[in-house]
């Protein structure tokens, strides 16, 4: 009857080695694509590190500072107040420690027990840390305090990730 | 330590270290239009204070759950609150602290068989503002200092 409407055998094969080729070069391309175009994609790793104190402000002498991060726990979302102590040691490296105490938790002060002007201080069980960090052995801390992760861009301290850095005493 | 599942877990093993809990009394009275709002900034900032005080001291400072009551209700409330302070001790907690901004327990401080910290809090104001946190760190930090006055 309308015998234009129909598709001939060849013109049938031929729309299907395109569709099918057609896939086939897609499902090729798409992940070079996607890896030409990954950097874009990716979210600037420096969003674990936060900025925290101009360079300058840095010592010899611990100082604290603090900062807020958004920290999401399954069911919350809060802002989580960091702080670190941070200090030039004698090589003119930056330190940077965690105030928690390694024994349960407590929040350590620099200086801040007389009789140990030199050293962290814990004012819940008495442990005590040397400048860098160590733990001293007879307090209850069985390990130094945590160093920050940290790198310095445009004269800017950023920390990250507050690492273990074992061998206690 | 608060009393959560992670808290009191690492709680029971290390009890010896942790000697010191605090109660925070909170009064309420869903009745008044009046008290609400102050009542309800006044639990808010008992909140931040004791959370501010557990965090610097949470090796040896336990945060216990909140203690509601109707306000106006001291007296009667006094029993009440001395159980929970009796049922901590036979932890044994050593020393038992109760953080309150309602003055109406000063009247009855010698009943309570814990500690009374009564603190002027502030009638109004924004949480959130400088103002508010420079004057809750500085009251902390002096609260911290009492309470280490025991150890």
């Amino acid at each position: 009857m309308s015998d234009k409407k129909r598709v001939s055998r060849r013109q049938f094969l031929n729309y299907t080695l395109t569709g099918v080729g057609g896939f086939m070069a897609a499902g090729m391309l798409a992940p070079m694509v996607r890896f030409a175009i990954d950097p874009v994609l990716t979210k600037k790793e420096s969003g674990d590190f936060v900025s925290v104190a101009s360079v300058d402000e840095i010592t010899n002498e611990p100082q604290r500072f603090e900062w807020t991060i958004d920290q999401v726990d399954a069911w919350y979302e809060s802002e989580v107040q960091k702080t670190a102590w941070v200090y030039r040691n004698e090589n003119d490296e930056i330190v940077a420690l965690s105030p928690i105490c390694t024994h349960l938790g407590c929040t350590v002060d620099w200086a801040s027990n007389e009789e140990y002007p030199n050293e962290f201080f814990c004012p819940c069980h008495g442990g005590r840390y040397k400048k860098n960090g160590e733990n001293i052995p007879g307090t209850p801390p069985t390990a130094p305090l945590p160093h920050f992760e940290f790198k310095v861009e445009e004269g800017m301290l950023y920390l990250g990730e507050a690492k273990d850095t074992g061998g206690g005493v | 330590m608060r009393w959560t599942k992670a808290d009191t877990t690492q709680y029971l093993p290390e009890k010896q270290y942790i000697d010191t809990v605090l109660i925070p009394l909170i009064p309420f009275d869903p009745s008044s239009d009046q008290h609400m709002v102050k009542q309800a900034f006044q639990r808010e900032l008992n909140q931040v204070f004791t959370n501010l005080i557990e965090k610097q001291y949470t090796g040896r400072i336990f945060l216990a759950p909140e203690y509601y009551y109707i306000s106006e209700t001291n007296q009667e409330e006094t029993t009440r609150v001395n159980t929970w302070v009796e049922k901590f001790k036979q932890q044994p907690f050593e020393h038992v602290f109760l953080f309150t901004f309602d003055s109406k327990w000063k009247k009855f401080e010698h009943d309570l068989a814990g500690h009374l910290l009564w603190v002027p809090g502030m009638g109004s104001g924004d949480i959130q503002s400088t103002e508010t946190q420079s004057f809750v760190r500085e009251q902390a930090h002096q609260i911290s200092e009492l309470i280490q006055a025991y150890w």
